[in-house]
């Protein structure tokens, strides 16, 4: 079975690895498509990272007036075609999950594609390759929605319409801590 | 996969990625102590440094890296790198030649030691240095220049961790296991130590131990990543280390969760300790520390019950003028509960510098000989005497240790050369360590780039980065590793350790330091270090290849290092028994006042590394935190008035400065904290304490009284 991105939120440290290492990737110009989170300012340090939700109908791709987002026989969503592309956003709006950027100067759509010349070839994508806890893996797909050792979620509902994604999220202990959550008074003086 | 010793580690099975028209060079990153390995890809033809890729066969980190690491390479082809030496002239500094700049350098030494004597010349090195080349440091201070004042930043760093190893369990290796131990503990008890920060590929080994089911307990004042996702956090006031893990021995104690066998035939001293603690109940401690006695009760049991367990701690218990005596107070909670000499048993300290611990093994400390032998021991003088080729009475006494050296600049050492290390950042109380450097008659800086200490040299020499440099350092566990360099030297620059040996032979001094190549540096540490505790002889650069790291002691070429201490249970000392030591909460040097009322501690943030001369440069680190912060709990915030993003003044004793609110609920509300990796009027250092623990002469950056208010002028904002 093909592998996907599993994002463990509960390992993430916010150290951003992920971003620069994102720029490491050949092809992708130095522009990092990977994005941190902080869940909950303030209250704690909880993060998460984003990478593309690579969905299994993905309404970048569906959105795009020319047709220029292609789907991999793996089932990743690639960054528009430089040929194609036309900067006009519609993917960015289409997005659920706000992930496409487009950059105004080239008028190009980027975003994660799953660092493909190296998931090409079994190697994870950079963002995997370097994250230091584990956080972001590359895993058996099937094993992880089956099988996994924590509840996960890969399916997700806008407004009744129910989104699959091939990205995996492996969802937060709440009962042994309040994870992103935490909503005391902080710690004692 | 590779050397059995490396089975257990997190390395993966996957192969770098190759391009056309590049190498990759097989490395490690040149930032904290768990020198994680790397590829760094390099232009066949033109040697230019292009990018970085993952190593996953190393097995320290199997190739992840933290943003540091992975941005580290950047610094190769970086525009502000120094490309010539520089000599101030008309009080600017300006290009020269080496030979201008070397016949300067020489001439001043000679006609300083001629008026002062050679103890006037000092040396002020580094520990993110390559092994060799911190042997070499400390050769050329006793050889080359003959003084007595050599120290290091190490001092600030890991000295305390070094004296209470050797004070409980007779030797000082960071860790008494390898890494790949943690995953195998049942209970990991992690003290002063933002490890999700400042070593965030001890990560993977903290999480695998969570995985299989391990209990965490954090002790910190801050509610860090490692501290959200813990069991119990202790969320300690600062500087009462001591206290805490009395109550935590007293719990243990009480409950008799203590291993009779093991203290009774391995350890001398618990009686006292029993005794002692007797005291330090929970509700005692609680009121000291600031911690839930009942949380205090759940830590010890925690820690006490567990099979196997590991105390492992960092700066948080080690920066204090109490920082010893913290440490082995800790180290007592192994050594009571007999978790110890096994897989999953031991106790360790967070490496923050990149050779953090090889550079504190070879020489350059000023109390110290290669080989973790005492400049004081009339055998050890006598034998590196021999390997040096000297007479032992050519080999000076210890000198003063790095903050009382930089006390003692324009007084007693009139010229400084400084190397790896940025101490008018890094110090405590940095406004009077400008006043000391400007008050040198001559002032050496050999760096990479013009750092907030080089720019108030006389004169500056180029030095490559760490990727144009061969040579060994040694990690957090106590491996030694490899890292391979690149053949270039951009512009002028030189490497630092052929800069010290033409200075020796520009001196008169050459033939004791005739070397080619920093292999042949090592292998001359070899015989130094043999039949010291840090006998480093059976490690070849072969060896080092062939094993990827090798553990000290290494004392014969038959033998394979020993990851970890103490399988044996025969601890350093004549009589082969730990010491279990009783130490009273003496609290911190400085205490919170009616004028300062706050406490202030400092730390690091992810993306930078110490004084920041590095990572401040590079653009994606300095854009993810680019200036200081004061982090401000929501009801200290309110009772000063201050808003979220508001700048503050703080101000203590001996300095003040203005920074960023950020309020969080993450801090306690008695405190303050700020990073430390900024200069000049963005340093926190104006503000900190120079006291110093007594035995490690290590300042106390951890704890200083502040008085915060919500400032009025625009801050100074990062250029």
């Amino acid at each position: 079975m093909g592998k996907v991105l599993y994002i463990d939120y509960e390992r993430c440290i916010g150290c951003r690895a992920c971003i620069v290492g994102c720029e490491e990737c050949s092809g992708h110009d130095h522009m990092s498509r990977m994005f941190v989170d902080e869940l909950n300012p303030g209250e704690t340090v909880a993060t998460s990272p984003t990478p593309c939700m690579h969905c299994v109908t993905p309404a970048c791709a569906e959105s795009c007036p020319v047709q220029a987002i292609s789907i991999t026989a793996d089932g990743f969503v690639l960054s528009a075609s430089m040929e194609k592309c036309i900067g006009c956003k519609n993917c960015t709006y289409a997005c659920p999950f706000g992930i496409p950027r487009v950059d105004d100067v080239k008028k190009m759509m980027y975003k994660c594609d799953m660092c493909y010349d190296r998931t090409s070839k079994g190697t994870p994508p950079m963002c995997a390759s370097v994250c230091p806890t584990d956080t972001i893996q590359f895993l058996d797909e099937q094993e992880l929605k089956n099988h996994s050792p924590k509840e996960v979620q890969y399916q997700w509902d806008f407004g009744g319409t129910t989104i699959e994604t091939k990205t995996v999220i492996g969802l937060p202990d709440t009962r042994s801590n309040n994870f992103g959550y935490y909503d005391g008074e902080g710690v004692q003086s | 996969m590779g050397h059995s010793q490396n089975r257990e580690y997190v390395q993966r099975e996957y192969d770098a990625i190759e391009r056309d028209g590049e190498e990759l060079i097989s490395t490690h990153c040149c930032f904290c102590g768990m020198q994680c390995g790397m590829n760094i890809r390099v232009k066949t033809d033109s040697k230019e440094v292009l990018g970085v890729e993952p190593r996953y066969d190393f097995p320290m980190n199997g190739g992840r890296l933290c943003p540091k690491g992975v941005a580290a390479y950047r610094q190769a082809e970086h525009g502000e790198r120094l490309l010539h030496p520089l000599i101030r002239k008309n009080g600017k500094l300006v290009e020269s030649t080496w030979d201008e700049a070397m016949e300067l350098i020489v001439s001043k030494i000679k006609g300083i030691q001629a008026e002062y004597g050679k103890d006037a010349i000092g040396i002020y090195s580094g520990s993110s240095m390559t092994n060799e080349k911190c042997y070499l440091m400390g050769k050329f201070a006793r050889i080359g220049l003959g003084t007595k004042n050599i120290d290091y930043n190490g001092r600030y760093c890991m000295s305390s961790a070094s004296f209470g190893f050797n004070q409980s369990v007779g030797i000082d290796r960071g860790s008494t296991n390898p890494w790949s131990d943690i995953k195998s503990a049942d209970v990991l008890l992690l003290a002063g130590s933002n490890t999700a920060e400042c070593h965030p590929l001890s990560m993977p080994y903290i999480w695998g131990a969570r995985d299989n089911g391990a209990k965490i307990i954090v002790v910190d004042p801050r509610q860090t990543k490692t501290a959200l996702v813990a069991d119990i956090h202790l969320d300690i006031r600062p500087g009462t280390d001591v206290a805490l893990a009395n109550g935590l021995l007293h719990v243990m104690i009480e409950d008799d969760l203590v291993d009779h066998d093991f203290i009774e035939n391995h350890t001398t001293g618990f009686e006292k300790l029993k005794e002692l603690v007797k005291k330090y109940t929970p509700a005692h401690v609680s009121e000291i520390t600031g911690v839930a006695p009942e949380k205090i009760v759940s830590a010890g049991r925690m820690f006490g019950q567990a099979k196997n367990g590991m105390a492992m701690f960092a700066r948080g218990v080690e920066q204090h003028a109490t920082g010893t005596d913290a440490v082995s107070t800790y180290v007592n909670l192994c050594l009571v509960t007999g978790k110890i000499g096994r897989k999953g048993s031991g106790f360790a300290t967070f490496t923050g510098q990149g050779n953090g611990q090889g550079g504190r093994e070879h020489g350059q400390k000023t109390d110290q000989l290669p080989g973790f032998r005492k400049i004081t021991d009339p055998k050890a003088r006598e034998y590196i005497a021999s390997v040096w080729g000297v007479d032992e009475s050519e080999i000076p006494g210890p000198g003063l240790s790095a903050y009382e050296l930089l006390q003692a600049l324009g007084k007693e050492i009139k010229c400084l050369i400084l190397a790896c290390s940025n101490p008018i950042v890094s110090s405590p109380s940095i406004a009077h360590v400008g006043e000391y450097l400007k008050s040198l008659d001559f002032f050496v800086a050999i760096d990479m780039f013009l750092s907030e200490s080089a720019e108030l040299a006389d004169v500056v020499l180029p030095s490559t980065v760490w990727v144009e440099d061969d040579g060994t350092t040694t990690n957090v566990e106590g491996r030694v590793l490899r890292l391979k360099g690149i053949d270039r030297t951009p512009g002028e620059s030189r490497r630092d350790w052929e800069i010290i040996c033409d200075l020796a032979e520009r001196l008169g001094r050459g033939k004791y330091f005739k070397y080619d190549s920093p292999e042949e540096i090592f292998n001359e540490l070899r015989v130094a270090s043999k039949g010291g505790i840090a006998d480093y002889y059976g490690i070849t650069y072969e060896k080092l290849d062939k094993m990827q790291g090798v553990f000290w002691p290494c004392p014969t070429e038959e033998s394979e290092g020993m990851p970890r201490l103490f399988e044996d249970l025969k601890f350093n000392f004549p009589d082969g028994k730990a010491r279990i030591l009783a130490f009273e909460h003496k609290g911190p040097n400085e205490n919170i006042s009616k004028e300062y009322p706050i406490i202030l501690s400092t730390g690091r943030v992810v993306y930078h590394y110490l004084s920041g001369n590095q990572t401040r440069r590079i653009e994606s680190l300095l854009n993810f935190c680019p200036d200081p912060y004061v982090e401000i709990h929501p009801k200290l915030a309110v009772k000063h008035n201050i808003g979220d993003g508001e700048l503050v003044k703080i101000s203590s004793a001996r300095g003040s400065m203005e920074v960023v609110a950020k309020i969080t609920k993450i801090i306690r509300e008695d405190m303050v904290f700020v990073p430390y990796h900024w200069g000049k009027s963005l340093a926190i250092n104006n503000l900190t304490n120079p006291a110093l623990d007594p035995n490690s002469k290590i300042p106390e950056f951890k704890v200083c009284a502040v008085k915060i208010e919500k400032a009025e002028s625009m801050g100074v904002k990062h250029g």
